[in-house]
């Protein structure tokens, strides 16, 4: 990388976080230290909000995920602004009136403190690990690419995001948040700009839209009704409304975020805020994806993503077999070349048999240029059958490192490493939040000074700083991480928005219904997980069943089970029912 | 409408949206533009698919 690169990334990182630790140095108190004395306007919570959504997983993944299955992804984000429009309507106001440091104190407020400390343990487990990942996952990506050492690479990220968070707090976090979102913006727009500006000179904007089209890759909307099909306008709209409800109003690293606003009204905007440019923003950072495969139309790619997989087959049997393999893609490369420009000349003339026959052939080179990348992936596994092969991450950040101009690359990686650090950052500051107030001040020290919080805040900080960084260095021992850690999520996440359900709108339904509900949900949800996990099978009624769910239903079993059970127990109120339905 | 006054006369005194005179016209602009937003990427599929 050159020196240039370096000034630029590392001057952009640092003067981020020394602009944090500056403006909040006159943080003194637990309440300014914990919601940021509450004087956030909505611009600065709107962008903390998405800042602490995009990770930078998002902003390595998703460009090649658009390369790769064309930007249909966008719909996956379509329920998020009616999530927004319901959280301000009925969730917004019941936290300001109750004037809560987490969403769990509110738990307390409407059952008991048994179920608010239950379900904040639930949250520390989940995004205690996930915090780990946050820093694990972007960090292994950029160690391999940049030649770094992983686990240096994971304290780069980790130490900075540690020393604002815990100076600043919540304030810091937002603040920082705040240019992280600009750099970010302004990264992703200068992107777009030189991906059009190299394509070749007989290439236009528009052509390149227009090949981008015809083979398949912007497919924004899908009205049909496909359950199997993981992203259609119906699954964004009705699932995404479900996931969107869970994450911004039971999770305290986002609830937190628009806590901090000046009022109800900075709030709410600042959801509102999310809503409205939350999709624009994912539409950019997929066409940027859908820019980059115009892009490696033209200039050759490289045959498999992950040069760290490649070094693999260095001086093995195999590495002839991976040459004859990049001499046919040469082939190929070289076919699609005058095939594209056919498929251009024949969209220019309008001319529409021309350009099925065109589009045919197009499909059919890149069809066998995937061929060519399995066959590749085929030999790496041969070499060393535990890699990783899916290479789609590595798409864009190849693109950054290799073809942008110097100086715009240091640029770039600064984006990738604040998105890392934006979510990181506010997953801590959520963690030390909810262990201070759910159960250290709660149910242990309850007669401390201000003082003896603020300095619990920031030791707490520094704690799960610390148990994320253990867990990002020891992450590589374990096999699966991300699925490890997706699990654990779903183990959790459905019995906690069951509780925040039931809480605010099953009002009938009391404290040790929800509680004992919440509990053998929980119990339930781990059963139902060990029982697929080791293919246990039980009898009913003389009758073997085995329990086969995938992990990613037990968001939905886990909230259904809470209502449910908390119905049974507490009953239904009828009286309600009826004026429900109209017969009251 | 009575949706409307059941969730003003829960409104704190003074919490209005700065561009509309109800926070449900602020809600319904959101959502409306969110559909105009899905309708311009739906025309956008049709004119390049």
């Amino acid at each position: 990388m050159a020196i240039l690169d370096w000034i630029v990334m590392l001057g952009t990182i640092l003067t981020i976080v020394a602009y944090g630790v500056w403006k909040t140095r006159h943080v003194n108190t637990s309440e300014s230290y914990l919601l940021g004395d509450r004087d956030l306007p909505w611009w600065t919570i709107g962008l903390s909000i998405m800042a602490t959504q995009a990770s930078a997983i998002t902003f390595l993944s998703t460009p090649g995920q658009a390369f790769a299955d064309g930007m249909r992804f966008a719909q996956f984000y379509f329920g998020l602004p009616v999530a927004m429009v319901f959280l301000s309507v009925f969730v917004l106001p019941i936290f300001y009136r109750l004037k809560v440091y987490t969403a769990y104190e509110y738990l307390e407020n409407r059952f008991d403190l048994r179920t608010r400390t239950f379900t904040a343990i639930l949250f520390l487990i989940s995004r205690g690990l996930a915090a780990g990942l946050t820093i694990y996952a972007p960090a292994i990506i950029m160690s391999k690419i940049l030649g770094w050492s992983l686990n240096y690479t994971i304290l780069f990220i980790g130490i900075l995001v540690i020393i604002y968070t815990v100076a600043g707090g919540t304030k810091a976090v937002s603040m920082t948040q705040k240019q992280q979102m600009i750099v970010i913006l302004t990264g992703m727009f200068i992107a777009a700009i030189i991906l059009i500006m190299q394509l070749p000179g007989d290439v236009s904007f528009g052509d390149a839209v227009g090949v981008a089209g015809k083979m398949g890759k912007l497919n924004v909307v899908d009205f049909t009704f496909d359950l199997s099909n993981r992203y259609t306008f119906w699954s964004g709209m009705l699932g995404g409304v479900f996931l969107f409800l869970s994450y911004f109003g039971t999770d305290q690293s986002q609830v937190q975020r628009y806590l901090s606003g000046k009022s109800l009204t900075e709030s709410r905007l600042g959801l509102l805020f999310n809503g409205v440019f939350k999709v624009p923003m994912q539409f950019l950072i997929l066409f940027v994806g859908i820019l980059v495969f115009v892009f490696f139309q033209f200039t050759k790619p490289p045959l498999h993503f992950n040069q760290a997989n490649i070094e693999k087959l260095a001086g093995t049997p195999l590495e002839g077999e991976y040459e004859q393999l990049l001499a046919q893609q040469d082939e190929v490369f070289e076919m699609q070349q005058s095939e594209i420009r056919e498929l251009i000349a024949a969209l220019n003339s309008d001319n529409e048999a021309a350009v099925s026959e065109a589009q045919e052939e197009v499909a059919t080179l890149l069809a066998a240029d995937r061929e060519l990348r399995e066959e590749a992936k085929g030999l790496i596994l041969q070499q060393d059958p535990d890699a990783q092969v899916e290479d789609r991450d590595y798409v864009f950040i190849t693109f950054i490192v290799r073809y942008l101009p110097i100086g715009l690359v240091g640029l770039l990686l600064a984006v990738i490493f604040s998105a890392a650090m934006s979510s990181t950052a506010s997953e801590l500051n959520a963690l030390a939040t909810t262990t201070v107030v759910d159960i250290y001040r709660r149910s242990f020290v309850s007669r401390g000074s201000d003082r003896h919080y603020l300095l619990a805040s920031k030791w707490f900080t520094v704690l799960w700083g610390c148990v994320a960084l253990l867990f990002a260095a020891s992450a590589s021992l374990f096999e699966n991480l991300i699925q490890a850690v997706n699990i654990v999520g779903s183990l959790f996440y459905g019995t906690i928005l069951g509780i925040f359900l039931v809480a605010f709108f099953l009002k009938w339904i009391g404290a040790r219904a929800v509680f004992l509900a919440a509990v053998l949900a929980e119990l339930i949800v781990i059963g139902l997980f060990l029982m697929t996990q080791y293919e246990i099978s039980f009898m009913l009624f003389g009758r073997p069943i085995t329990v086969n769910i995938a992990y990613l239903w037990l968001n939905l079993v886990g909230c259904g089970l809470v209502m449910f059970i908390s119905l049974l127990l507490q009953g239904p109120s009828w009286k309600r029912i009826d004026t429900a339905l109209g017969k009251g | 409408m009575q949706n409307e006054q059941t969730q003003n006369s829960q409104e704190p005194p003074g919490e209005r949206p700065p561009i509309f005179r109800t926070w449900n016209q602020m809600y319904a602009f959101v959502l409306i533009l969110h559909a105009v937003i899905i309708t311009l990427f739906y025309l956008f599929t049709r004119a390049y698919s």
